[in-house]
């Protein structure tokens, strides 16, 4: 196939003898397709494309497949939305064929990239700067006008590409393009050692730092069986609240800045700088870098600090509660945030959302519940779900969400187990090991392999990737000055999608 | 409901830090400071060994052997300061930020036991003369090159009551062609080095540009990545930089201020530097900073209150 025809849009459904079935989706326990987790590939010890796919099918552990092909594969796309993107990443960075998939446009790499040029599948020397051709969606039509946003955004954010096809006000369709700051970031985990992994997992998204260290550390934990201290656990468990209370504040008032209600977003970045704060008293840094590490925790929590520090917390929780409850009962903000950007339950699951984002949609789905992890199967835990799916419902989850995480780490800071934070892991041989947790934007999942201390592949499920698919679908049909909103709400990462 | 609202504003305190306090403060980025009495030449090794973005290098000179710390390039994960027995410990200030790239590396003799080299400055700016530095405003757009949004995260809260960068005449623009400072975040990815390029062009002579981060000032943990160019400096000139993993808002405020007060000082031996013409407009390309074109100069002169 060559370039062109990829790029048209048409669909190819000819199938050859030769193409592989790679999996097919399975059920779940009650009976409805499986949500599908993350789909990557690896290198087999040959130097031979394997290809991973991961469902959960209810159960406490999640059903991993990893196929070895020698040739092109069936895209699964057209059974499984969510799919998508992860075969158009496949296929750019493995270079493995795929057959079926209705959009082979490249995803990660831009016009800059020459063709043929596939980093995970051997080793990169320099890459030569191209000058191909990206073909963009275009919506024809009497009076459809195309406007066209970024990289560079107007404001304190991260950079990426939105094409609005519109009529007057209302966005018929937007096209999304993003990977502006993918770093390669899975590559140069290749031959890293195991701890210094913990940094570039750290690098990933750098607001929730903390739920990729720990995602990344136990997946080295299990991967070499090995159990953390319960006092690092419980540590762990305060440390991944805190990520999400500090997140959802900051996302509710960026709700309130981008609709011009000025008083309750500067009222949240202070609840936020307050937290900040308090853990750059307690542990020494703000965002809680380079204290996760697989084994446990590098340093542990200043014991004399603990009490402001979980007062601190309290306080900032019940201020945000307060202030939530002005901002909810404000007529002008119910006006914008009700009926925007409605996320509708059936294109949620077939996209296999995941996070906040998904429990404002009606799906009911958490990591710490359903796959528990560390401290959290001995917490008792709430999770709250709407099934509205628009602004006001995104705002509302992550508003009982900041209450839970707070009293989540009142309950855990009151017990805190005694004892040591780390323990020395033995890495021999070859290892292989994943884990989830479910981080501010959702679950989070790490894949990885290696052998004698060194990471081989590390595969980062991100929540952001899983669920930037879903935005055209909630945009579509509101005002193209309601976008700012809507992205808000959903509040997701371009570092953390782009990689 | 609105009566409520002003109500709460009025009754929160003044929790506006006073700029004494942020000036060269670094607390809670963990950059280590280097205790050199405390430096022999297995602990200076050790460090080397540990560190894993090769902030610290042992070099040689004449036999002598030195160990030198580039800010530039840690990232303030905090491995050194266990393995170097008391040698290396969190830093609570921290003076080079804002400063052009060579003062970001600092040196140590391993045989004396001494620093050397000029011992980096204090940031001079005091309150009293932020008012003449910056006249009535500055406008800095920032721009992300591809960071990991942890740098972002910390230049918004520059806004936060607590920080309040209003006060002494900062703003975010929505434009580069409104800005007269662009703050880069990130390594400069090949997807972004083309958007970096034309955002540097369209701001409006005369600029300043500030890297910011670790990432920003070396390339930090991504500088081997395939998919990155390097530091903000492999795409665009820069005139000063913030180190950090990622900067705190301290850190921040005190490489904008001091950026502003070098730039704006009468003569900058470091400032002369040859810029990229602009191409859009097709102006010449500009020399010299310090000489033959005092744009700095010039535009807070224009901007001295009446």
């Amino acid at each position: 196939m060559n370039y062109e025809e990829k790029n048209s849009g048409t669909l190819h459904m000819g199938e050859s003898t030769s193409t592989q079935i790679a999996v097919t989706q399975p059920l779940g326990r009650d009976g409805t397709p499986a949500r599908l987790v993350t789909l990557f590939g690896s290198l087999g010890p040959g130097g031979e494309k394997h290809v991973g796919y991961v469902f959960d099918v209810g159960e406490a552990t999640y059903q991993e497949t990893i196929v070895a092909v020698n040739g092109p594969i069936r895209s699964i796309t057209l059974e499984v939305p969510a799919a998508a993107w992860y075969e158009r990443e496949l296929h750019d960075q493995y270079g493995v064929e795929i057959v079926g998939h209705p959009d082979l446009r490249p995803l990660v790499f831009h016009e800059n990239w020459p063709d043929g040029v596939y980093p995970m599948a051997g080793a990169v020397e320099s890459v030569p700067w191209s000058n191909r051709q990206y073909r963009f969606l275009e919506v024809q039509g009497e009076g459809i006008a195309e406007v066209a946003v970024g990289p560079v955004h107007a404001g304190i954010i991260e950079p990426g590409h939105f094409r609005f096809s519109v009529v007057g006000d209302t966005v018929l369709h937007l096209e999304l393009r993003h990977f502006y700051t993918h770093k390669g970031t899975e590559k140069l985990f290749e031959g890293s050692l195991v701890d210094a992994g913990t940094m570039i997992a750290e690098s990933v998204s750098g607001d929730n730092c903390f739920a990729h260290a720990v995602a990344y550390s136990q997946a080295v934990e299990k991967a070499c069986q090995s159990d953390v201290p319960s006092r690092a656990s419980a540590i762990r468990l305060i440390g991944l609240e805190l990520e999400r209370l500090v997140s959802h504040i900051s996302d509710v008032g960026g709700l309130c800045t981008d609709v011009g209600f000025s008083v309750a977003a500067a009222s949240a970045a202070r609840i936020k700088e307050s937290l900040l704060q308090a853990s750059s008293e307690c542990c020494g840094t703000r965002y809680w870098r380079g204290i996760a590490v697989p084994g446990g925790l590098r340093c542990d929590l200043d014991s004399k600090r603990v009490l402001s520090f979980s007062q601190a917390i309290s306080l900032a929780a019940h201020e945000f509660s307060d202030l939530a409850r002005v901002i909810l009962e404000t007529p002008s903000i119910q006006n914008r945030f009700e009926t925007a950007g409605i996320l509708r339950r059936d294109t949620a699951r077939e996209l296999a959302i995941v996070g906040p984002v998904a429990r404002a949609s009606g799906i009911d789905l958490d990591v710490r519940r359903d796959h528990p992890y560390g401290h959290y199967d001995r917490a008792q835990l709430e999770v709250p779900v709407t099934h509205y799916g628009d602004v006001m419902a995104r705002a509302r989850i992550r508003i009982a969400e900041a209450a839970i995480s707070a009293r989540l780490i009142q309950q855990t800071v009151d017990v805190l187990p005694p004892g040591p934070v780390l323990v020395p892991l033995e890495i021999l041989g070859e290892f292989q090991g994943s884990s989830a947790v479910e981080s501010p934007r959702g679950e989070l999942y790490y894949w990885l392999e290696g052998h004698d201390g060194r990471v081989t592949r590390c595969h980062i499920k991100s929540p952001s990737f899983q669920n930037w698919p879903a935005m055209p679908f909630a945009v579509a049909d509101n005002i193209i000055a309601d976008f700012p909103l809507i992205n808000k709400s959903f509040n997701l990462s371009y570092s953390g999608c782009d990689r | 409901m609105i009566f409520e609202v002003i109500e709460r504003s009025l009754r929160q305190p003044n929790r506006v830090i006073p700029v004494e306090a942020l000036l060269g403060n670094c607390d809670g980025s963990r950059m280590p400071e280097v205790i050199a009495a405390q430096l022999t030449h297995a602990v200076a090794s050790r460090l080397v060994e540990v560190c894993p973005t090769a902030a610290f290098r042992i070099e040689e000179n004449n036999n002598r052997p030195f160990l030198g710390l580039s800010y530039g390039e840690c990232i303030g994960c905090g491995r050194c300061f266990e393995p170097s027995e008391g040698a290396v410990v969190a830093s609570k200030s921290l003076s080079c930020c804002g400063q052009p790239k060579d003062r970001l590396v600092r040196f140590w003799d391993l045989g004396s036991r001494t620093e050397i080299g000029p011992l980096p400055p204090e940031p001079r700016v005091v309150s009293g003369q932020i008012q003449s530095l910056l006249g009535r405003a500055l406008n800095i757009r920032q721009l992300d090159g591809g960071s990991c949004n942890g740098c972002e995260a910390e230049i918004s809260a520059l806004t936060n009551p607590y920080y309040d960068l209003e006060r002494f005449g900062i703003h975010f623009v929505a434009s580069p062609k409104h800005a007269d400072m662009l703050l880069v975040t990130g390594p400069v990815t090949r997807n972004m080095a083309e958007a970096v390029k034309i955002t540097y062009e369209a701001v409006p002579a005369p600029k300043l540009v500030v890297a910011v981060g670790a990432c920003g000032c070396s390339g930090g943990i991504f500088a081997s990545s395939h998919a990155v160019v390097g530091a903000v400096d492999a795409v665009i000139p820069v005139d000063g930089y913030i180190p950090g993993c990622p900067p705190t808002p301290a850190m921040l405020v005190t490489g904008i201020l001091e950026v502003l007060r070098r730039c704006t000082e009468k003569s900058e031996p470091d400032l002369e530097r040859v810029e990229l013409p602009n191409k859009r407009r097709g102006e010449s390309s500009i020399k010299s900073w310090g000489r033959r074109q005092p744009c700095a100069q010039q535009l807070f002169k224009l901007r001295t209150p009446l």
